[in-house]
């Protein structure tokens, strides 16, 4: 599944092996892997390498910068900050409710993160190990409505929502349930596909023989499926919590200021800032900064199987 | 007759059928496991899209939402103020090109930045991790600080001593177009490492033995093996391009700049600052249109299954034999 993993695996026995066996100790001092799958003479190699690292680290270290410089530095237009304090950490949490927003954003993301891939991995075990009229269709819808704008979506969920509010009483725009349903389904296409082409790599031997000891497909489901595909549920459920964390769209038109993720906070920042006379840009980037660092952290804490799950859910 | 009086009475309650009839996955299918999964996208996506449909031929404002069923009811003129009456069509070409050449710039970036990490060495690892970031940062984050360089007073212009309106007028198309690419590119890059996966040592000892210079490897070699999965880049690429809101919004707020009036923001705006829904949703249907054409062939090439039924479709079966073609 993971696109780095694969290219541990190489062939045992090749030609260039055969040909440098033939020196003796010359084989453990040339890996052929630096050899002949070269693909860049060395010189244009770091040069990549250099030009795409610093186009990366430019901006990314001017956040870091500008987050320990003071606001007018900043808006003066400097780079390397000329003075250091780390007040802008301190004043992003009275200038705004970014508690708050940090709060509400775990809150919804993690339980959208954890349902999500509850209910993906259930659905997806179905798709995957059982044939039934419309399975193809169901799967092809998956992938359909992964594809959907959310644009499109956000005027009509917004009707049916203030819709049931008018009809029954509970009131779903602004609340955090709101929120958790709408990025829930949304993460839902993505999440299952993942799944789906998880489950797929499992061996099928051992549900089949769990069933003929006569073991329930629910059974099947929680004690051999669920332990068998941590990987695949952790990937899953980041990319849940990902799409909760990262929304704008939704979360500016469903949100009251008590409910506001952490990315409106941002954004109420950024336009305090224009309303005032003194610029804050030192405390929008230590904002950035305390926004980005959960998602970030998660990025490094899972990265192999993150990246192996990204491309297995779109190439395959 | 008396093979089945002696048979133990719990065996009679299950019948036997004859072996190989009935696979033992087909026994008992837990379908019910669909439902919740299925219900919630129904109700959440599907449901609002048919909403949808139908609220792009009302003349719904803000006074009508609560009773929308009842607005009136005014065909398809939506449509028609959306394509003659608005910057619909502007903003189209606006998102469409922007989709385009952000797509453009990023695929030799990222199959350069594969490229440049597909042979070990050390700190290759931590090369990978860098190359993630721009991809892994949120775009509301990315949006943010971006927007504080391109101030005028801001680092861009320091840096190289302009005084260019990045976040106005016609320069903040390149702006957004940059940003863009920056944020973007990474995806190309996973994907073409995957495509790189694929090459097999053999094929580099054959290029090798011809004595094949490093750029004709690249380029007659090992590139076509990048074509399957780049293609696929390149429509998930303008299909994402073409539907981001957030890097836009972030970056230069409501009102936009005309020259970034692009599609997902202009139906946000009709719907949520103008108050006209029956026109924004007959903007964002107008809008589903263009996204279906990318869309449509991304499907065609998604293998929907590997299972005993499966069988690879007809975009599948062209991304074969290109590459089969090209490797031969």
């Amino acid at each position: 599944m993971s696109a780095f993993t694969s290219s541990r695996t190489r062939p045992t026995a090749t030609l260039t092996e055969s040909i440098t066996s033939q020196g003796g100790a010359r084989r453990h001092k040339r890996p052929y892997d630096t050899d002949v799958t070269r693909l860049l003479p060395r010189w244009l190699l770091i040069t990549v390498i250099a030009v795409i690292i610093a186009f990366i680290a430019v901006p990314v270290l001017y956040i870091l910068f500008g987050s320990v410089n003071s606001d007018v530095a900043v808006a003066r237009g400097e780079y390397f900050p000329t003075e250091f304090t780390l007040a802008n950490y301190v004043n992003i949490w009275s200038t705004v409710a970014l508690g708050t927003g940090l709060l509400n954003s775990i809150l919804t993301a993690g339980a959208v993160a954890v349902a999500s891939a509850a209910l993906a991995v259930s659905t997806a075990y179905v798709l995957v190990r059982f044939r039934f009229l419309g399975r193809l269709t169901f799967l092809r819808g998956l992938l359909a409505l992964q594809s959907i704008p959310g644009t499109l979506l956000l005027l009509p969920v917004f009707v049916v929502f203030s819709n049931i509010a008018s009809a029954t009483g509970v009131q779903i725009i602004g609340t955090r349930w709101g929120l958790f349903v709408t990025y829930l389904t949304f993460a839902l296409p993505f999440s299952t596909w993942v799944m789906v082409t998880y489950l797929r790599g499992l061996p099928k031997e051992l549900e089949e023989a769990a069933r003929i000891d006569g073991a329930s497909s629910t059974k099947i489901l929680t004690k051999i499926v669920l332990p068998l595909s941590w990987p695949g549920i952790v990937v899953s459920a980041i990319f849940a919590f990902l799409l909760g964390w990262n929304d704008v769209l939704f979360s500016t038109i469903m949100t009251t200021p008590n409910t506001r993720t952490v990315a409106v906070v941002l954004q109420v920042l950024g336009t305090a800032q224009e309303g005032g006379a003194v610029p804050i840009y030192g405390q929008m980037m230590a904002a950035s900064i305390v926004c980005a660092a959960p998602v970030v952290a998660l990025y490094l804490v899972f990265q192999r199987y993150l990246v192996g799950g990204l491309t297995a859910g779109s190439v395959k | 007759m008396t093979a089945t009086q002696t048979r133990p009475p719990a065996a009679t309650d299950r019948p036997v059928r004859p072996h190989g009839k009935t696979p033992l996955y087909k026994k008992e299918r837990p379908l019910w496991m669909l439902l919740p999964g299925g219900i919630l996208m129904l109700a959440v996506i599907v449901v609002p899209l048919l909403v949808g449909v139908f609220i792009a031929m009302l003349d719904l404002d803000q006074y009508t939402l609560r009773q929308w069923f009842s607005a009136p009811f005014v065909g398809f003129a939506n449509f028609a103020e959306a394509i003659t009456d608005s910057p619909l069509l502007h903003s189209i070409w606006i998102s469409a090109s922007l989709a385009v050449l952000v797509t453009a710039v990023t695929v030799p970036i990222g199959v350069a930045a594969a490229i440049s990490t597909q042979n070990r060495f050390p700190g290759r690892g931590l090369v990978r991790s860098i190359y993630l970031i721009p991809y892994v940062l949120p775009a509301f984050v990315v949006g943010t600080f971006f927007r504080t360089m391109l101030q005028p007073q801001g680092v861009v212009n320091a840096i190289f001593h302009t005084d260019v309106l990045w976040l106005n007028g016609s320069a903040s198309y390149w702006a957004l177009a940059a940003v863009m690419v920056w944020t973007s590119w990474p995806f190309v890059y996973l994907l073409s490492l995957a495509g790189l996966q694929a090459v097999d040592l053999e094929v580099h000892e054959a290029a090798s033995l011809d004595g094949a210079t490093w750029w004709i490897k690249l380029r007659y070699v090992i590139f076509p093996y990048l074509r399957g999965p780049l293609s696929l880049a390149v429509i998930i690429a303008i299909l994402h391009n073409i539907n981001n809101f957030t890097l836009p919004f972030v970056l230069f707020g409501i009102p936009l700049p005309s020259s970034v009036e692009v599609m997902p923001v202009l139906t946000y705006i009709a719907s949520f600052q103008s108050f006209r829904f029956g026109l924004s949703a007959a903007m964002a249907i107008c809008s589903l249109v263009i996204v279906a054409i990318p869309l449509f062939v991304y499907l065609r090439a998604v293998q929907l299954d590997t299972g005993d039924d499966a069988r690879p479709s007809r975009g599948q079966r062209r991304l074969q034999r290109q590459q089969t073609g090209a490797a031969a």
